[in-house]
C-alpha cells in the first residue's frame, strides 16, 4: 500500500533526489519547504512555510505516515543563529508534530560534520561524536533531541551522511568545477593525502529509505565503499576533464588563515566547517549500513565527482534560484587564485 | 531543565514558563506531561495563561537573573517584580506550596575561610543581583506570614552540571588550560552544588510537610577551597582520558578588591560587567552549612564535586561543546 512520505527540506538538493526516489516507488509526497521546488512534480504536495513555525510543521505531519528530515542550515550559511534556530529548533518541530500526528518512522539526515576532526579512522557508529564549529554542534544537539523523541515513543533513525555528490549538487564544489573547466590548478592544502569520503546522492536516497522501511530506531553512517584521498578524488577529476587543470598543495596553515581572514571580510564562500575538514581525514566504516539496511553505494569517490562535474558543465549558464546546495558559490577572492599559471 | 527531567514520571502534568520560544518544543518532545507557556515573567499576561485552570499546584519559581547584559535594572525587574507576579498568580490560584530558589548572594561573603553561612545568617546582600535576591525573599516570606500560601526558600550556590550556562562551560575550559586565575592564595572556601544534588533538594522542599516556611541552605556536602575547585576539575579532566595545561596562575588579593569597588561603582550608575563582577567576588569565601537541610529534610547531597565535574564534562562533550 502506498505510504505518505513527508520530505521537509524537499525542494532543495538532496529532497529533492528523495522526493523524485519516493515518487519511484509508488508512495504519496508532500514537501515541506521554505521555498517551492523549481518545478513541482505531478501529485506532490507542498507545504511552504518555515520550520520554526509549530502550526506549519504540525499541518505538515497531518496524514503522513513516514517524515524524511532534511532541512537544515548548511556551513555555507554562516549565521549561527541561523544553524542553531533552524537545526536545533526545526527539529524539535518537526519531532514534536510527528509524534503527535502518530508517525510510524522518521529518518533525520544529520550530518558527519558531528565528528569534528576524528581521533582515528575509520569512524563507526561508537565513534563519540566531538563537533568542532558551529555547524556540527547544532547537527549533535539535533541528534540529541532525536534520542528525546525516540524516549517518548516516536521511531527514529539518524543518517550521517559524508560529504554529498552528486549530478546537481552545486555549493562548495561549484568553485572546483569552475577552476577545473578553466583549466586552472585546483589546490589541495597540504600533501593532499588525507582520506576523503563522499556519497553519491542516489546512495544516499536509498539508505534514507532503506532506514524509512526498517522498524526500530537506528543510526547509520553513509559513505562510498570506494574512496581514496583528497588528492586522488581530484587528480581522478582533472584526468577525466582533460583541461590542463593540475592538482597543487598549498601549505595548510597559510591556507587555513587566509580561508579564514577572505571569510571573515565576506572576500570568498568559506565556512569554518570548510577550512578545518577539508585537509582532514574522515572516513566511515558503513559496515552497520550495509548488515542492517543491506545497502551498498553504488558509486565511488572518482565516478561521482567526475557525473558531477560534468552536471555542472552541462548547467553552469542556467539560473541558480535554488537553497546553498543548488547554487554555485560567489568565487571572490578566489578568482585571483584561479588567474595564477 | 534539570528539575524538569526530574519531573517527569512523578507528575501527571507540568506547566512551564519558558522565555525562549525554541524551548518549547524541546521540552514537549522529553515527555507530554509538559505543558508549555512561552512568555516572559514580567509579563502579568502570561502569568494568567501560566496558572489559567491550574489549582492545587507545586510551584517551582526559578526565574532569575544572575549576569545582565550591561545594566542592572533587570535584577529587579525579573528577580523581583517577577517574583512578586508569580507569587500573587500562585496565590490566587491557591497553590499549595511555593518553592523559591534563591542565592548565596543574600548573604554576601564569609568574615573568613572557616565561617560558614547558615539559615540564621543575616542578610547581607551582594551587589544588585544580591539585593534583588533578598527583596524576593522577603516578598516570599510575606506571603507566609500572611498565611497566603505555604512557601520553602532555597538558597544555592555555585552550581554546575548538565545543561549549565555557557560561562560554566567557560570556567572549565579555562581550568583546563591552567588559566583560570586564583584570586589570593586560593585558601578562601566555596560552596558549589551539583544540578542533581540541587534538584534532589528541591523536590524535597516541595514534598516534606515540615519545610513550610522554612529557608534551607542546598549545597554539596562541604564547601572546598578555590585551589582545590581548580584541582579538582582538572582532576576530572584527568579522570575522563584528557590532558590537562597550564599551571595555576595567581592574581594579587588586592586585583580583586579593586574589582569589587569597580562592580561596586559601576553598579551604582546602573551598569554590569559580568568579567569584573565575577573578578570581585574570586576572593572571597562563600560557605554555606546544610546541617539544617540534612536534619528538617533529610537532604544527603547524592554526588561530590570530582564526580559532579565529570559528569559536567561528559554533558559538555556529548553536546558539542568544546573544552
Amino acid at each position: 500500500m502506498a505510504r505518505t512520505f513527508l520530505v521537509t527540506g524537499g525542494s532543495g538538493y538532496f529532497g529533492g533526489v528523495l522526493v523524485d526516489r519516493c515518487l519511484e516507488r509508488g508512495d504519496q509526497v508532500r514537501i515541506l519547504d521554505v521555498n517551492a521546488p523549481s518545478e513541482l512534480r505531478d501529485g506532490v504536495d507542498l507545504v511552504q512555510g518555515d520550520v520554526r513555525d509549530a502550526d506549519t510543521v504540525r499541518a505538515a505531519c497531518d496524514g503522513v505516515d513516514v517524515v524524511l528530515h532534511n532541512i537544515a542550515q548548511v556551513p555555507l550559511a554562516r549565521d549561527r543563529d541561523l544553524f542553531w534556530s533552524v537545526n536545533v529548533s526545526g527539529t524539535a518541530q518537526v519531532l514534536v508534530a510527528a509524534r503527535d500526528a502518530g508517525v510510524q518512522k522518521v529518518v533525520h539526515t544529520s550530518s558527519s560534520a558531528v565528528y569534528g576532526i576524528p581521533e582515528a579512522n575509520p569512524v563507526t557508529e561508537q565513534t563519540k561524536p566531538r563537533p568542532l564549529e558551529a555547524y556540527g554542534r547544532a547537527k549533535l544537539e539535533a541528534e540529541a533531541l532525536c534520542a528525546d523523541a525516540t524516549r517518548s515513543g516516536l521511531d527514529v533513525t539518524i543518517i550521517r551522511p559524508r560529504t554529498i555528490l552528486g549530478h546537481g549538487r552545486l555549493g562548495i564544489m561549484s568553485a572546483l568545477y569552475d577552476f577545473v573547466a578553466a583549466g586552472a590548478p585546483v589546490y589541495v592544502l597540504g600533501s593532499g593525502d588525507n582520506r576523503y569520503q563522499f556519497v553519491h546522492a542516489d546512495d544516499l536516497a536509498d539508505a534514507c529509505l532503506r532506514a524509512a522501511d526498517r522498524a526500530g530506531p537506528a543510526a547509520y553512517n553513509v559513505g562510498a565503499t570506494e574512496f581514496g584521498t583528497m588528492r586522488e578524488t581530484l587528480e581522478a577529476l582533472v584526468e577525466s576533464a582533460g583541461t590542463g587543470s593540475r592538482v597543487r598543495s598549498l601549505p595548510v596553515g597559510p591556507a587555513r588563515v587566509a580561508m579564514r581572514a577572505a571569510s571573515l571580510i565576506g572576500a570568498a564562500p568559506f565556512a569554518p566547517y570548510h577550512w578545518l575538514l577539508y585537509s582532514e581525514s574522515l572516513w566511515f566504516d558503513t559496515a552497520r549500513a550495509r548488515n542492517e539496511l543491506d545497502w551498498s553505494p553504488r558509486l565511488s569517490n572518482a565516478q561521482m565527482i567526475v557525473e558531477s562535474y560534468e552536471w555542472y558543465l552541462g548547467h553552469r549558464d542556467g539560473e541558480a534560484t535554488g537553497s546553498h546546495h543548488q547554487s554555485p558559490v560567489r568565487l571572490g577572492l578566489l578568482g585571483l587564485l584561479k588567474r595564477l599559471p | 531543565m534539570n528539575l524538569l527531567r526530574a519531573l517527569t514520571g512523578t507528575r501527571s502534568r507540568v506547566r512551564c514558563l519558558v522565555h525562549d520560544p525554541a524551548q518549547a518544543p524541546q521540552l514537549a518532545l522529553i515527555d507530554d506531561v509538559f505543558d508549555v507557556v512561552v512568555g516572559d515573567v514580567r509579563d502579568p499576561t502570561a502569568l494568567a495563561t501560566l496558572f489559567e485552570g491550574v489549582s492545587a499546584a507545586t510551584v517551582f519559581h526559578a526565574a532569575a537573573v544572575i549576569h545582565p547584559a550591561g545594566r542592572t535594572r533587570e535584577f529587579f525587574d525579573v528577580n523581583v517584580g517577577g517574583t512578586e507576579l508569580v507569587l500573587d498568580a500562585a496565590v490566587r490560584s491557591g497553590s499549595a506550596r511555593f518553592v523559591h530558589v534563591s542565592s548565596n548572594s543574600v548573604c554576601g561573603a564569609n568574615p573568613g575561610p572557616d565561617d560558614r553561612f547558615t539559615e540564621e545568617s543575616p542578610y547581607a546582600p551582594y551587589m544588585g543581583y544580591g539585593q534583588s535576591k533578598e527583596e524576593a525573599e522577603r516578598l516570599v516570606a510575606r506571603a507566609s506570614d500572611r498565611g497566603d500560601l505555604e512557601t520553602v526558600v532555597v538558597r544555592a550556590p555555585w552550581f554546575y552540571g548538565p545543561f549549565q550556562p555557557d560561562r560554566q562551560t567557560r570556567f572549565l575550559a579555562t581550568a583546563r588550560r591552567g588559566r583560570f586565575p586564583l584570586v589570593g592564595d586560593g585558601s578562601n572556601r566555596r560552596s558549589m552544588v551539583y544540578t542533581q544534588n540541587l534538584v534532589d533538594g528541591l523536590l524535597l522542599a516541595a514534598s516534606v510537610p515540615a519545610a513550610a516556611g522554612r529557608t534551607y541552605w542546598i549545597a554539596d556536602g562541604e564547601p572546598v577551597a578555590m585551589r582545590d575547585v581548580i584541582a579538582t576539575v582538572r582532576a576530572a579532566f584527568v579522570a575522563e582520558g584528557m590532558e590537562v595545561s597550564g599551571g595555576s596562575p595567581r592574581m594579587p588579593r588586592l586585583v580583586g578588591v579593586v574589582a569589587e569597588h569597580v562592580d561596586a561603582l559601576l553598579q551604582r550608575g546602573g551598569r554590569y560587567s559580568q568579567t569584573i563582577h565575577v573578578l570581585g567576588e574570586l576572593k572571597d569565601t562563600i560557605a554555606c552549612d546544610i546541617s539544617r537541610a540534612r536534619r528538617e529534610l533529610g537532604y544527603e547531597p547524592q554526588v561530590d564535586l570530582l564526580e559532579g565535574m565529570r559528569r559536567s564534562i561528559r554533558w559538555c562533550l556529548d553536546h558539542g561543546h568544546a573544552l
